[in-house]
Parts: C-alpha cells; sequence; structure tokens
C-alpha cells in the first residue's frame, strides 16, 4: 500500500469534515420533516395573504376577514403588510387578530374538514 | 421584514412580473431565496391566484435568460481572464484540456446543476461560457434541466401549499446533504485512485518509453 503524502492527508481531512457536515444535514433534514409532518401549523408572517393563512390553518376566509373588519374580495392578494399599511396599523396587531380568530374557529369547528382553496375561481 | 419576506409579500401581490424578474436575476448568480418564491408561487396556483401553465412558462423563461447571460459574461467577459492564463507557461494547454473536460462533462453538470445541485448553477453557466462550451447544447441542456426544476418545485408547492415555510426548510437541508454526498464521491474517487493506479497508465507509460 501507498504511503500518504501531504495532499492525500489534506483529502483525508476534507473527506472526513465533509462526511461529518452531511450527517449533520440529513439529520436536520429528518428532524425537520418529524417535526412539521406532527405540527402543521406554520407561523404567520406579514408577507401572507388573508387567503393563504385560512387555508394554512384551515378556516374559512370569511371568519378572518371578519376579526379584521374588512370585506372579503373574490382575488385578495394583498399581504398582511399591505393590509396593515392601509389600516394604518402594525402588521403584528393583525397577525394577533388572526391568530385570535383563528382559535375562535376552532374552538367552534375542532375537526375542521379541508376547505377547497378558492370557490370563486375561474376556470 | 427581511428580504425573503419582502420578496415573498412581492410576490403575493404582483404575482408573475415579480417572479420573473426574482428568477432571472438568482439565476445570474445574486443570492436569492429563489426556491422558495418558486415552492411558494406552486401554493398561490393552488390558491387560485396563478394559473399553474403560466407559472412554469415565466419561471422557466426567466431562468433560462438569466443562466444566458451567465454564459455570455463568461465567454466574453471572461475572454481577458483567458489571455492572462494563456501567456503563462502550460497556460494554452491547460485552457485546452479544460475546454475538453467540459466538452465531454459539460452536459451532465450544466443538466444537474439546474435542479438538482442548485448552488452551482451560476458557475457552471460562467465557466461554460469561459471554455467555449457550444452554445446551442448549453441552451438545450439548460432548457430541459431549468424545466424540470420549476415544475418540481411548484408542484412541490402545489402539493404542500398548506406550509410552504416548513417545506422550504426541509428542501434547504436536503439540498446541502445532496452537495456532501456528491462532494464525499469525489473525494473517495481522488483517494483510490491514489491508492490503485489504473493499469492502463502504467502500461501507456512502458510502450511510450
Amino acid at each position: 500500500m501507498k504511503r500518504f503524502g501531504r495532499t492525500q492527508w489534506l483529502i483525508v481531512i476534507a473527506l472526513v469534515l465533509v462526511v461529518a457536515l452531511t450527517g449533520l444535514f440529513a439529520v436536520r433534514t429528518f428532524r425537520r420533516a418529524v417535526y412539521w409532518s406532527l405540527h402543521r401549523d406554520e407561523t404567520i408572517r406579514p408577507w401572507m395573504s388573508v387567503p393563504y393563512v385560512a387555508h394554512s390553518y384551515r378556516v374559512p376566509p370569511h371568519a378572518l376577514y371578519e376579526a379584521l373588519g374588512i370585506p372579503h374580495p373574490p382575488h385578495d392578494r394583498r399581504p398582511i403588510r399591505e393590509l396593515a399599511h392601509e389600516q394604518n396599523r402594525p402588521a403584528e396587531e393583525l397577525i394577533a387578530i388572526l391568530e385570535k380568530a383563528i382559535a375562535h374557529e376552532r374552538e367552534i369547528q375542532p375537526n375542521p374538514s379541508p376547505i377547497p382553496p378558492n370557490p370563486g375561481r375561474s376556470p | 421584514m427581511s428580504i425573503t419576506d419582502q420578496l415573498l409579500a412581492a410576490l403575493s401581490q404582483y404575482g408573475l412580473p415579480m417572479l420573473f424578474g426574482v428568477t432571472a436575476i438568482a439565476a445570474v448568480g445574486v443570492p436569492l431565496p429563489i426556491s422558495l418564491m418558486l415552492v411558494a408561487a406552486g401554493s398561490f396556483v393552488e390558491l387560485g391566484e396563478m394559473k399553474l401553465w403560466q407559472v412554469i412558462v415565466v419561471a422557466g423563461a426567466a431562468a433560462v435568460l438569466g443562466d444566458q447571460v451567465g454564459y455570455a459574461l463568461g465567454r466574453w467577459g471572461g475572454q481577458r481572464l483567458l489571455a492572462r492564463v494563456k501567456r503563462r507557461k502550460d497556460g494554452a494547454a491547460k485552457i485546452t484540456q479544460a475546454q475538453r473536460f467540459a466538452q465531454r462533462w459539460g452536459g451532465a453538470g450544466i443538466f444537474f446543476s439546474r435542479w438538482l445541485v442548485t448552488p452551482l448553477g451560476p458557475w457552471l453557466n460562467l465557466t461554460s461560457g469561459i471554455a467555449a462550451y457550444p452554445w446551442s447544447r448549453f441552451l438545450c441542456w439548460d432548457v430541459l434541466g431549468e424545466l424540470l426544476w420549476v415544475i418540481a418545485y411548484v408542484m412541490l408547492g402545489k402539493f404542500f401549499s398548506d406550509r410552504i415555510q416548513a417545506l422550504v426548510e426541509v428542501l434547504g437541508n436536503l439540498g446541502w446533504v445532496i452537495v456532501g454526498l456528491i462532494a464525499t464521491v469525489i473525494l473517495s474517487q481522488q483517494l483510490l485512485r491514489y491508492l490503485r493506479p489504473r493499469k492502463v497508465s502504467s502500461e501507456k507509460k512502458l510502450s511510450t518509453a
């Protein structure tokens, strides 16, 4: 068997590092996948639109619009950030209202059936 | 809000033009969270805010356009760099060797860096241009790979439309696992090649001696 030179030792060190990092990322991927398969809810963020939040939390969109005190337009792409800007309120305040409305909606209907994404969608 | 959140908000609000711009800029090499944008677009398709074929065509065209810019930068901007390398001792021979390598493996490299090892994509655009890999072949592999990438991510977003943040986190980690596995294979091959030199090369040496 050949003896290792400097280059070969460097390759061995790089190989060990790469294998360790790959293993670390593999474990993280697995743990994240398991965690998200058990916890369905996403944290509400200012980029999300009300229809997306409603879809993600499986609650009817009109309940969320009602809680925010605004009418329910058919194709609303406005992110929460934009709605907050329109209402002159911080986005965090709107998020808190949405969270409360979702909790309330789940109390009324503990096991909601999947809501069709957009009933008013044109073909 | 972070840049990612700003981009997602803009994608939600402005739709396809935003998707086109961000995808093209990311394909040139600007580090933008493009996987998340595609997955989000898939989710918006499921919500009925965007149409599937429009998202695929727009994102695919933008990615291919961005890649062509990268290739052109390498091909014409890289000439000055090439001229400098050529002036060095053995420089011209090394460039010929690199060009031969690109001719042989370039297609596979371009294809897989579009959808499987995406962090390498912008680099391969530049190096394909510098190595003067034939543009028609570059375009062909590029279109195939980008379409596969766009369709895969948009469909994933459509399928997991209610939790795209979680999906992107898992995909991000998985991407590094794939890069790590490829690096492991390459490094192991290097070591094996040193430990077991090929018989063919030693026979060749004997015959030329």
